[in-house]
């Protein structure tokens, strides 16, 4: 059996702290350095309604609010007719519109020349509205 | 009791070594994840969209960089590609299967629009943009 060295009378056996605090530290600095946060990512839910080759053109369902996303800009139709309007103008009608009833299905007609970052803001503005019934066409021009 | 090695005393240096080891290979590969969803495409910001606390684990994430560059995991992809994979999630887990589009904010619609169709041609239905709620 092998037996223990003896130690010195009155020397305390202690464990060597210091090296391993460096180390520790060392690698404090390298996760602090190398990681970085991590972005929070949300996924916006959609409709997409299969493309009808029966359906007529151009008809409009009338019950439906209608938003269109263009290149230069964003269009609200209500009624009958589209007008363009701002993202800010978009904003305040949707909330009404929301207010009145948050299950009223909105239909977003985009441009194929609009950016994809108009389209969420759109989708956005809906989010925050709480309107969850979003189909998204996209238009031929 | 009394001891029998009143001077025995636990050498604790390999088992902080092993620790220390432990908890680099953790943090490594816990990386890894995000690593592989990591690319160049600047998703557009959406402060108000909700956040999902369970994934679906079926999810396929397509990217849509700036170009109108499909790709899936870092690997470019054709449409042709592409429809193959969407065919074959449709076969492994069903129609139900939800597809993420994390495209670019300045790219043009019509190529957002192209993968949305082969998603619809695939016979998958359940599309989701992907935004960021908070960028860090």
């Amino acid at each position: 059996m092998a037996r223990k060295r003896k130690r010195p009378e009155g020397d305390p056996p202690a464990l060597e702290m210091t090296p391993m605090i460096d180390v520790v530290f060392q690698l404090l600095i390298y996760f602090i350095v190398t990681i970085k946060p991590v972005d929070v990512i949300t996924n916006l839910d959609v409709f997409r309604p299969a493309p009808d080759p029966n359906a007529p053109k151009d008809e409009k369902p009338p019950s439906m609010v209608r938003v269109g996303v263009f290149q230069n800009g964003y269009s609200l139709g209500l009624g009958a007719d589209d007008n363009p309007i701002s993202l800010e103008g978009l904003e305040r009608q949707l909330g009404r519109l929301a207010a009145v009833n948050a299950e009223q299905t909105i239909m977003i007609t985009v441009s194929a020349a609009a950016e994809h970052g108009k389209l969420i803001n759109v989708l956005d503005l809906c989010a925050m509205n709480g309107l969850k019934s979003l189909s998204v066409v996209s238009a031929a021009n | 009791m009394k001891k029998k090695y009143p001077d025995a005393e636990m050498d604790m240096t390999p088992m902080i070594d092993v620790v220390f080891q432990l908890i680099i290979f953790f943090i490594t590969t816990a990386d890894m994840d995000s690593k592989a969803l990591e690319t160049k495409v600047r998703m557009a910001m959406s402060p108000h969209g909700p956040v999902e606390e369970v994934k679906d684990p079926r999810t396929v994430v397509v990217d849509v960089d700036v170009d109108g560059k499909i790709s899936i995991m870092q690997t470019p992809l054709s449409e042709g590609q592409l429809l193959a994979i969407l065919k074959k999630a449709v076969q492994a887990s069903g129609q139900g299967t939800p597809v993420v589009i994390r495209a670019d904010e300045m790219v043009y619609h019509e190529h957002v629009k192209r993968v949305m169709d082969l998603i619809g041609r695939a016979g998958l239905w359940k599309i989701r943009f992907a935004a960021l709620k908070e960028k860090a």
